[in-house]
Protein backbone atom coordinates (compact mmCIF):
# COMPACT_ATOMS: atom_id res chain seq x y z
CA UNK A 1 0.00 0.00 0.00
CA UNK A 2 2.22 2.70 1.33
CA UNK A 3 5.55 1.27 -0.84
CA UNK A 4 3.15 1.13 -3.83
CA UNK A 5 2.24 4.61 -3.53
CA UNK A 6 5.01 6.06 -2.44
CA UNK A 7 7.41 4.15 -5.22
CA UNK A 8 4.66 5.78 -7.72
CA UNK A 9 5.11 9.03 -6.42
CA UNK A 10 8.63 8.89 -6.56
CA UNK A 11 8.99 7.65 -10.23
CA UNK A 12 6.84 10.51 -11.03
CA UNK A 13 9.20 13.12 -9.29
CA UNK A 14 12.21 11.51 -10.42
CA UNK A 15 10.83 11.45 -14.00
CA UNK A 16 10.42 15.15 -13.91
CA UNK A 17 13.91 15.54 -12.50
CA UNK A 18 15.33 13.55 -15.70
CA UNK A 19 13.31 15.63 -18.17
CA UNK A 20 14.84 18.52 -16.49
CA UNK A 21 18.13 17.31 -16.61
CA UNK A 22 19.25 18.11 -12.96
CA UNK A 23 19.07 16.14 -9.15
CA UNK A 24 16.04 15.54 -8.08
CA UNK A 25 14.53 18.90 -6.25
CA UNK A 26 11.54 20.76 -4.71
CA UNK A 27 10.77 22.14 -7.75
CA UNK A 28 10.42 18.52 -9.21
CA UNK A 29 7.79 17.73 -6.53
CA UNK A 30 5.80 20.75 -7.89
CA UNK A 31 6.04 19.61 -11.13
CA UNK A 32 4.73 15.91 -10.23
CA UNK A 33 2.12 17.57 -7.64
CA UNK A 34 0.38 18.69 -11.14
CA UNK A 35 -0.62 15.47 -12.73
CA UNK A 36 -0.55 13.23 -9.37
CA UNK A 37 -3.11 15.03 -7.52
CA UNK A 38 -4.74 16.72 -10.56
CA UNK A 39 -4.54 20.21 -9.59
CA UNK A 40 -3.59 23.78 -11.72
CA UNK A 41 -0.24 24.67 -10.08
CA UNK A 42 1.93 24.34 -7.55
CA UNK A 43 4.11 26.07 -5.26
CA UNK A 44 6.74 25.45 -2.26
CA UNK A 45 7.40 28.18 0.36
CA UNK A 46 10.81 27.99 2.70
CA UNK A 47 9.61 28.98 6.27
CA UNK A 48 11.60 27.67 9.75
CA UNK A 49 10.22 28.59 12.85
CA UNK A 50 12.94 31.33 13.09
CA UNK A 51 12.22 33.26 10.15
CA UNK A 52 9.58 34.25 7.50
CA UNK A 53 9.21 32.47 4.07
CA UNK A 54 10.22 32.93 1.02
CA UNK A 55 9.17 31.13 -2.35
CA UNK A 56 10.93 28.58 -3.33
CA UNK A 57 9.86 27.57 -6.82
CA UNK A 58 6.45 27.66 -8.43
CA UNK A 59 4.79 26.55 -11.21
CA UNK A 60 2.95 29.18 -12.26
CA UNK A 61 2.66 33.12 -12.21
CA UNK A 62 -0.82 31.93 -10.20
CA UNK A 63 0.82 29.71 -7.43
CA UNK A 64 3.53 32.61 -7.20
CA UNK A 65 1.07 35.46 -6.64
CA UNK A 66 -0.95 33.10 -4.13
CA UNK A 67 1.99 32.56 -2.31
CA UNK A 68 3.18 36.49 -2.12
CA UNK A 69 -0.33 37.06 -0.93
CA UNK A 70 0.02 35.01 1.74
CA UNK A 71 3.24 36.31 3.22
CA UNK A 72 1.84 40.00 2.39
CA UNK A 73 -2.11 39.53 3.97
CA UNK A 74 -0.55 37.18 6.64
CA UNK A 75 -3.34 35.02 6.25
CA UNK A 76 -4.23 32.07 4.06
CA UNK A 77 -4.53 28.37 4.02
CA UNK A 78 -0.42 27.78 4.07
CA UNK A 79 0.47 30.32 7.13
CA UNK A 80 -2.56 28.39 8.56
CA UNK A 81 -1.18 24.60 7.47
CA UNK A 82 1.97 25.44 9.23
CA UNK A 83 0.42 26.54 12.33
CA UNK A 84 -2.18 23.91 12.64
CA UNK A 85 0.48 21.23 11.80
CA UNK A 86 -1.31 19.95 9.71
CA UNK A 87 -3.33 20.31 5.97
CA UNK A 88 -5.54 22.87 5.33
CA UNK A 89 -8.06 22.13 2.47
CA UNK A 90 -9.97 24.75 0.93
CA UNK A 91 -11.97 23.11 -2.02
CA UNK A 92 -14.25 26.00 -2.88
CA UNK A 93 -12.62 29.42 -2.05
CA UNK A 94 -15.99 31.31 -2.30
CA UNK A 95 -17.76 29.26 0.45
CA UNK A 96 -18.74 31.55 3.66
CA UNK A 97 -16.67 29.83 5.82
CA UNK A 98 -13.84 30.89 4.09
CA UNK A 99 -14.55 34.31 3.12
CA UNK A 100 -14.64 34.53 7.20
CA UNK A 101 -11.58 33.10 8.07
CA UNK A 102 -9.24 34.64 5.45
CA UNK A 103 -11.29 37.74 4.39
CA UNK A 104 -8.83 39.52 2.86
CA UNK A 105 -7.06 36.73 1.18
CA UNK A 106 -9.84 34.51 0.04
CA UNK A 107 -11.27 37.57 -2.70
CA UNK A 108 -8.29 38.45 -3.57
CA UNK A 109 -6.76 34.47 -4.70
CA UNK A 110 -9.92 34.11 -6.24
CA UNK A 111 -9.13 37.03 -8.61
CA UNK A 112 -5.68 35.81 -9.26
CA UNK A 113 -7.47 33.12 -10.68
CA UNK A 114 -7.88 30.12 -8.08
CA UNK A 115 -10.68 28.68 -6.96
CA UNK A 116 -9.26 25.94 -4.21
CA UNK A 117 -6.21 25.79 -2.55
CA UNK A 118 -4.27 22.86 -0.76
CA UNK A 119 -1.96 23.75 1.69
CA UNK A 120 0.29 21.05 3.60
CA UNK A 121 3.13 21.67 5.81
CA UNK A 122 6.70 20.14 5.37
CA UNK A 123 6.87 18.88 8.98
CA UNK A 124 8.12 16.23 10.75
CA UNK A 125 6.84 16.08 14.27
CA UNK A 126 8.78 19.31 15.48
CA UNK A 127 10.69 19.86 12.56
CA UNK A 128 9.32 22.41 10.01
CA UNK A 129 10.68 23.51 6.80
CA UNK A 130 8.17 25.13 4.84
CA UNK A 131 4.52 24.36 3.04
CA UNK A 132 3.59 22.84 -0.20
CA UNK A 133 0.38 24.53 -1.50
CA UNK A 134 -1.38 23.10 -4.27
CA UNK A 135 -4.25 25.28 -6.38
CA UNK A 136 -7.17 24.34 -8.64
CA UNK A 137 -8.88 26.67 -11.23
CA UNK A 138 -12.22 25.24 -10.29
CA UNK A 139 -13.29 24.68 -7.34
CA UNK A 140 -13.30 20.61 -5.90
CA UNK A 141 -12.37 18.32 -3.52
CA UNK A 142 -8.94 16.06 -3.42
CA UNK A 143 -10.36 12.37 -3.80
CA UNK A 144 -8.47 9.84 -1.35
CA UNK A 145 -5.90 8.93 -3.66
CA UNK A 146 -5.33 12.49 -4.60
CA UNK A 147 -4.61 13.34 -0.73
CA UNK A 148 -2.41 10.11 -0.19
CA UNK A 149 -0.32 11.05 -3.51
CA UNK A 150 -0.36 14.62 -1.87
CA UNK A 151 1.05 13.95 1.35
CA UNK A 152 3.49 11.58 0.30
CA UNK A 153 4.92 14.56 -2.01
CA UNK A 154 4.81 16.70 1.18
CA UNK A 155 7.19 14.21 2.97
CA UNK A 156 9.36 14.44 -0.06
CA UNK A 157 9.43 17.78 -0.36
CA UNK A 158 10.15 18.38 3.31
CA UNK A 159 13.18 15.77 3.34
CA UNK A 160 14.64 17.72 -0.02
CA UNK A 161 14.72 20.93 1.70
CA UNK A 162 16.03 19.97 5.32
CA UNK A 163 18.79 17.86 3.30
CA UNK A 164 19.60 21.07 0.65
CA UNK A 165 20.22 23.30 3.61
CA UNK A 166 23.95 23.62 4.53
CA UNK A 167 24.53 22.63 7.95
CA UNK A 168 27.45 23.57 10.28
CA UNK A 169 27.87 19.68 10.51
CA UNK A 170 28.51 19.45 7.01
CA UNK A 171 26.29 16.94 5.63
CA UNK A 172 25.32 18.78 2.73
CA UNK A 173 23.17 17.61 -0.11
CA UNK A 174 22.71 13.97 -0.93
CA UNK A 175 19.47 14.73 -3.23
CA UNK A 176 19.59 11.22 -4.62
CA UNK A 177 18.72 9.32 -1.45
CA UNK A 178 20.60 7.01 -3.51
CA UNK A 179 17.38 6.10 -5.69
CA UNK A 180 15.65 5.34 -3.09
CA UNK A 181 12.52 7.59 -2.03
CA UNK A 182 13.28 9.40 1.05
CA UNK A 183 10.36 9.01 3.27
CA UNK A 184 9.57 5.21 2.89
CA UNK A 185 11.19 4.60 6.71
CA UNK A 186 9.31 7.93 7.72
CA UNK A 187 6.97 7.17 10.14
CA UNK A 188 9.08 5.07 12.71
CA UNK A 189 8.94 6.31 16.07
CA UNK A 190 12.44 5.07 17.10
CA UNK A 191 13.62 7.36 13.77
CA UNK A 192 11.57 10.23 15.67
CA UNK A 193 12.66 8.95 19.34
CA UNK A 194 16.87 8.70 18.14
CA UNK A 195 16.68 12.60 16.48
CA UNK A 196 15.04 13.79 19.50
CA UNK A 197 17.95 12.51 21.49
CA UNK A 198 20.62 13.73 18.83
CA UNK A 199 19.25 16.94 19.83
CA UNK A 200 21.21 16.79 23.26
CA UNK A 201 24.38 14.50 21.96
CA UNK A 202 25.11 16.57 19.11
CA UNK A 203 23.85 19.77 21.07
CA UNK A 204 21.74 20.96 17.70
CA UNK A 205 18.50 21.71 16.68
CA UNK A 206 15.93 19.49 15.70
CA UNK A 207 16.14 19.75 12.02
CA UNK A 208 20.20 19.14 12.00
CA UNK A 209 19.63 16.49 14.51
CA UNK A 210 17.36 14.92 11.97
CA UNK A 211 19.98 15.38 8.84
CA UNK A 212 22.93 14.50 10.83
CA UNK A 213 21.38 10.79 11.35
CA UNK A 214 20.18 10.27 7.63
CA UNK A 215 23.88 11.51 6.71
CA UNK A 216 25.13 8.80 9.47
CA UNK A 217 23.21 6.16 8.17
CA UNK A 218 24.09 7.22 4.16
CA UNK A 219 27.67 7.36 5.32
CA UNK A 220 27.82 4.04 7.04
CA UNK A 221 25.27 2.31 4.07
CA UNK A 222 23.43 0.96 6.95
CA UNK A 223 19.31 1.67 7.10
CA UNK A 224 18.13 4.39 8.40
CA UNK A 225 15.94 2.62 11.23
CA UNK A 226 18.66 0.32 12.17
CA UNK A 227 21.06 3.28 13.23
CA UNK A 228 17.92 4.63 14.70
CA UNK A 229 16.84 1.40 16.97
CA UNK A 230 20.55 1.35 17.62
CA UNK A 231 20.68 4.86 19.22
CA UNK A 232 17.40 4.44 20.81
CA UNK A 233 18.82 0.88 22.44
CA UNK A 234 22.21 3.24 23.57
CA UNK A 235 24.46 0.76 21.25
CA UNK A 236 25.01 4.02 19.09
CA UNK A 237 26.32 7.81 19.99
CA UNK A 238 26.63 9.91 17.74
CA UNK A 239 29.49 12.93 19.39
CA UNK A 240 29.45 16.51 18.37
CA UNK A 241 32.07 17.77 15.85
CA UNK A 242 34.33 19.46 18.12
CA UNK A 243 35.65 21.68 15.22
CA UNK A 244 31.86 23.26 15.05
CA UNK A 245 30.61 25.64 17.58
CA UNK A 246 27.44 24.15 19.19
CA UNK A 247 25.72 27.15 18.09
CA UNK A 248 26.71 27.30 14.70
CA UNK A 249 24.15 27.74 11.86
CA UNK A 250 20.82 26.48 12.81
CA UNK B 1 -15.83 -2.31 36.87
CA UNK B 2 -15.44 1.12 38.54
CA UNK B 3 -18.88 2.53 37.58
CA UNK B 4 -18.45 6.27 38.52
CA UNK B 5 -15.17 6.30 36.37
CA UNK B 6 -17.12 4.58 33.48
CA UNK B 7 -19.53 7.15 33.39
CA UNK B 8 -17.40 9.96 33.89
CA UNK B 9 -15.59 8.32 30.94
CA UNK B 10 -18.27 7.89 28.19
CA UNK B 11 -19.13 11.89 29.40
CA UNK B 12 -15.46 12.64 28.31
CA UNK B 13 -15.58 10.78 25.27
CA UNK B 14 -18.84 12.07 24.13
CA UNK B 15 -17.43 15.82 24.75
CA UNK B 16 -15.11 16.50 21.88
CA UNK B 17 -16.13 20.09 21.63
CA UNK B 18 -14.13 21.47 24.55
CA UNK B 19 -12.16 24.54 24.30
CA UNK B 20 -8.57 22.84 23.39
CA UNK B 21 -9.50 19.76 22.74
CA UNK B 22 -6.86 17.41 20.98
CA UNK B 23 -6.81 14.06 19.17
CA UNK B 24 -3.78 13.08 20.81
CA UNK B 25 -5.26 13.37 24.62
CA UNK B 26 -8.87 12.28 23.68
CA UNK B 27 -7.15 8.73 21.80
CA UNK B 28 -4.64 8.53 24.94
CA UNK B 29 -7.74 8.89 27.47
CA UNK B 30 -9.29 6.00 25.29
CA UNK B 31 -6.32 3.31 25.64
CA UNK B 32 -6.04 4.74 29.09
CA UNK B 33 -9.67 4.27 30.67
CA UNK B 34 -9.75 0.89 28.64
CA UNK B 35 -6.82 -0.49 30.32
CA UNK B 36 -8.26 0.62 33.95
CA UNK B 37 -11.90 -0.44 33.22
CA UNK B 38 -12.01 -3.54 31.13
CA UNK B 39 -9.51 -5.67 33.05
CA UNK B 40 -6.38 -5.79 30.76
CA UNK B 41 -3.25 -5.29 31.17
CA UNK B 42 -2.16 -2.76 28.12
CA UNK B 43 -4.50 -0.68 25.62
CA UNK B 44 -3.11 0.60 21.87
CA UNK B 45 -5.12 1.84 18.87
CA UNK B 46 -4.07 2.08 15.54
CA UNK B 47 -6.09 4.81 13.15
CA UNK B 48 -5.51 4.61 9.26
CA UNK B 49 -3.72 7.30 7.32
CA UNK B 50 -4.51 8.47 3.69
CA UNK B 51 -0.92 7.84 2.89
CA UNK B 52 -2.30 3.92 3.02
CA UNK B 53 -0.39 2.78 6.20
CA UNK B 54 -1.83 2.38 9.31
CA UNK B 55 -0.08 4.54 11.97
CA UNK B 56 0.00 4.00 15.79
CA UNK B 57 -1.58 7.14 17.78
CA UNK B 58 -1.98 6.04 21.39
CA UNK B 59 -0.95 3.30 23.92
CA UNK B 60 -1.04 2.97 27.86
CA UNK B 61 2.49 1.76 27.98
CA UNK B 62 5.30 1.44 26.10
CA UNK B 63 5.44 -2.23 25.74
CA UNK B 64 1.64 -1.71 24.14
CA UNK B 65 2.44 0.64 21.74
CA UNK B 66 5.89 -1.17 20.78
CA UNK B 67 3.85 -4.10 20.12
CA UNK B 68 1.37 -2.21 17.79
CA UNK B 69 4.06 -0.59 15.52
CA UNK B 70 5.05 -4.48 15.40
CA UNK B 71 1.95 -5.24 13.80
CA UNK B 72 2.57 -2.49 11.61
CA UNK B 73 5.75 -3.18 10.58
CA UNK B 74 5.48 -7.22 10.31
CA UNK B 75 2.05 -6.43 8.99
CA UNK B 76 0.43 -9.46 10.90
CA UNK B 77 -1.71 -8.98 14.08
CA UNK B 78 -4.83 -8.95 15.61
CA UNK B 79 -5.00 -5.04 14.56
CA UNK B 80 -4.73 -5.24 11.46
CA UNK B 81 -6.96 -8.07 11.10
CA UNK B 82 -9.55 -6.25 12.98
CA UNK B 83 -8.62 -2.81 10.67
CA UNK B 84 -9.47 -5.06 7.21
CA UNK B 85 -12.59 -6.73 8.79
CA UNK B 86 -14.28 -4.27 10.66
CA UNK B 87 -15.01 -7.14 12.90
CA UNK B 88 -13.34 -8.24 16.94
CA UNK B 89 -10.46 -10.31 16.82
CA UNK B 90 -10.12 -11.98 20.02
CA UNK B 91 -6.91 -15.01 21.10
CA UNK B 92 -7.37 -16.03 24.15
CA UNK B 93 -3.97 -17.66 24.48
CA UNK B 94 -1.38 -16.33 21.98
CA UNK B 95 1.01 -19.42 22.36
CA UNK B 96 -1.74 -20.99 20.55
CA UNK B 97 -1.37 -18.17 17.66
CA UNK B 98 2.21 -19.10 16.30
CA UNK B 99 0.85 -19.89 13.11
CA UNK B 100 -1.56 -17.62 12.61
CA UNK B 101 1.23 -14.78 13.55
CA UNK B 102 4.18 -16.22 13.31
CA UNK B 103 6.00 -12.58 14.21
CA UNK B 104 3.74 -11.47 16.36
CA UNK B 105 2.18 -14.37 18.69
CA UNK B 106 5.81 -14.59 19.95
CA UNK B 107 6.98 -10.84 20.44
CA UNK B 108 3.60 -10.29 22.51
CA UNK B 109 4.45 -12.70 24.41
CA UNK B 110 8.12 -11.71 25.09
CA UNK B 111 6.80 -8.45 26.27
CA UNK B 112 4.63 -10.36 28.93
CA UNK B 113 1.15 -10.59 27.38
CA UNK B 114 -0.68 -13.88 26.54
CA UNK B 115 -3.98 -13.00 25.52
CA UNK B 116 -5.32 -10.00 22.81
CA UNK B 117 -8.23 -8.55 21.87
CA UNK B 118 -8.59 -6.22 19.41
CA UNK B 119 -12.06 -3.78 18.64
CA UNK B 120 -13.07 -2.18 15.73
CA UNK B 121 -13.39 1.90 15.67
CA UNK B 122 -15.80 1.84 13.22
CA UNK B 123 -19.20 3.93 11.92
CA UNK B 124 -21.67 2.13 9.98
CA UNK B 125 -19.44 1.10 6.63
CA UNK B 126 -16.10 3.72 7.77
CA UNK B 127 -13.45 1.74 9.73
CA UNK B 128 -11.06 4.59 10.78
CA UNK B 129 -9.03 2.25 13.09
CA UNK B 130 -8.78 -0.38 16.27
CA UNK B 131 -8.35 -1.09 19.62
CA UNK B 132 -6.10 -3.36 20.93
CA UNK B 133 -6.37 -4.76 24.59
CA UNK B 134 -4.02 -6.94 26.08
CA UNK B 135 -3.95 -9.27 29.05
CA UNK B 136 -0.99 -10.77 30.81
CA UNK B 137 -2.76 -14.04 31.67
CA UNK B 138 -4.23 -16.25 28.89
CA UNK B 139 -7.89 -17.09 29.37
CA UNK B 140 -11.23 -15.56 27.54
CA UNK B 141 -12.14 -11.71 27.98
CA UNK B 142 -15.66 -11.27 30.38
CA UNK B 143 -17.94 -10.68 27.66
CA UNK B 144 -19.60 -7.82 29.61
CA UNK B 145 -15.94 -6.35 29.89
CA UNK B 146 -15.95 -6.43 26.03
CA UNK B 147 -19.60 -5.29 24.85
CA UNK B 148 -18.20 -2.23 27.20
CA UNK B 149 -14.93 -1.86 25.97
CA UNK B 150 -16.79 -1.70 22.17
CA UNK B 151 -19.58 0.97 23.59
CA UNK B 152 -15.83 3.18 24.45
CA UNK B 153 -14.32 2.44 21.20
CA UNK B 154 -17.77 3.17 19.15
CA UNK B 155 -18.19 6.37 21.12
CA UNK B 156 -14.77 7.77 20.72
CA UNK B 157 -15.32 6.87 16.57
CA UNK B 158 -18.42 8.87 16.91
CA UNK B 159 -16.95 12.08 18.37
CA UNK B 160 -14.15 11.83 16.49
CA UNK B 161 -15.67 11.52 12.81
CA UNK B 162 -18.18 14.01 14.55
CA UNK B 163 -16.17 16.56 15.84
CA UNK B 164 -14.93 16.48 12.19
CA UNK B 165 -17.85 16.89 10.20
CA UNK B 166 -19.64 19.38 12.55
CA UNK B 167 -17.02 21.79 11.09
CA UNK B 168 -15.96 21.25 7.19
CA UNK B 169 -16.35 17.64 5.31
CA UNK B 170 -12.36 18.16 5.18
CA UNK B 171 -11.49 18.80 8.54
CA UNK B 172 -11.76 14.89 9.31
CA UNK B 173 -8.17 15.00 7.02
CA UNK B 174 -7.07 17.68 8.58
CA UNK B 175 -7.05 16.56 12.18
CA UNK B 176 -5.75 13.38 11.59
CA UNK B 177 -2.64 14.63 9.89
CA UNK B 178 -2.09 16.98 12.59
CA UNK B 179 -2.65 14.43 15.74
CA UNK B 180 -0.06 12.62 13.39
CA UNK B 181 2.25 15.19 13.15
CA UNK B 182 2.15 15.81 16.78
CA UNK B 183 2.77 12.36 17.67
CA UNK B 184 6.21 12.59 16.11
CA UNK B 185 6.75 15.60 17.82
CA UNK B 186 5.94 13.38 21.01
CA UNK B 187 8.69 10.94 20.08
CA UNK B 188 10.88 13.63 19.53
CA UNK B 189 10.54 15.26 22.85
CA UNK B 190 10.43 11.36 24.51
CA UNK B 191 14.02 10.84 22.71
CA UNK B 192 15.32 14.21 23.68
CA UNK B 193 13.74 13.69 27.55
CA UNK B 194 15.33 10.70 27.47
CA UNK B 195 19.03 11.73 26.97
CA UNK B 196 18.79 14.49 28.92
CA UNK B 197 17.72 12.44 31.98
CA UNK B 198 18.67 9.40 31.27
CA UNK B 199 15.74 7.85 31.40
CA UNK B 200 14.25 4.88 29.09
CA UNK B 201 11.52 5.98 26.54
CA UNK B 202 8.53 5.03 28.93
CA UNK B 203 9.89 6.74 31.73
CA UNK B 204 10.36 10.11 29.62
CA UNK B 205 6.75 9.50 28.56
CA UNK B 206 5.54 9.24 31.82
CA UNK B 207 7.40 12.81 32.58
CA UNK B 208 6.09 14.47 29.75
CA UNK B 209 2.31 13.03 30.28
CA UNK B 210 2.68 14.06 34.59
CA UNK B 211 4.00 18.10 33.39
CA UNK B 212 1.28 18.82 31.06
CA UNK B 213 -1.30 17.39 33.34
CA UNK B 214 -0.12 19.17 36.44
CA UNK B 215 0.06 22.43 34.29
CA UNK B 216 -2.89 21.44 32.20
CA UNK B 217 -1.18 22.01 29.29
CA UNK B 218 -1.85 20.14 26.05
CA UNK B 219 0.73 17.25 25.80
CA UNK B 220 1.61 17.97 22.02
CA UNK B 221 1.84 21.75 23.41
CA UNK B 222 4.61 20.57 25.62
CA UNK B 223 6.34 18.33 22.94
CA UNK B 224 6.83 20.64 20.41
CA UNK B 225 8.03 23.80 23.27
CA UNK B 226 10.41 21.32 24.78
CA UNK B 227 11.73 20.09 21.10
CA UNK B 228 11.79 23.77 19.73
CA UNK B 229 13.58 25.07 23.32
CA UNK B 230 10.84 28.23 23.04
CA UNK B 231 9.94 27.85 26.45
CA UNK B 232 11.42 27.70 29.56
CA UNK B 233 9.04 24.71 30.83
CA UNK B 234 10.58 24.97 34.69
CA UNK B 235 10.79 21.86 36.53
CA UNK B 236 10.74 19.65 33.34
CA UNK B 237 14.35 18.52 33.14
CA UNK B 238 15.15 18.87 36.94
CA UNK B 239 15.88 14.75 37.66
CA UNK B 240 12.95 13.02 38.98
CA UNK B 241 12.87 13.08 43.06
CA UNK B 242 12.51 9.23 43.11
Amino acid sequence: MLAGRSARVWSLVAAQAARRGGAVSAEDVCAAALTAVAVSGAGLTAATRAGSGHVMCATDGISEQIAELELTLGEGPAPDAATAAGPVLASDLAAADVEIRWPSFAPAARQAGASAIFAFPLQIGAIRVGVLEMYRSEPGPLDADQLGDALVLADTAAVLLLEGTNWAGGAGPMASFGGQPPYLALHRAEIDQATGMLTEQLQVGIEEAFVRLRAYAYAQERRLTDVAGDIVARRLRLEADPDIPADGAR
Amino acid sequence: MDGRLLSETFVELADTMVVGFDVIDFLHMLTDRSAQLLNVSAAGLLLADPRGELRVLAASSEQARLLELFQIQNDQGPCLECFRSGKPVAVADLATAARRWPRFAPAAQEAGFASVQALPMRLREQIIGALNLFRAAPGHFDQADMRVGQALADVATISLLNERSLRRSETLNEQLQSALNSRVTIEQAKGKLAERLHLDMDQAFNVLRRYARTRNIRLSDLARAFVDGSEALPGLIEPPSS
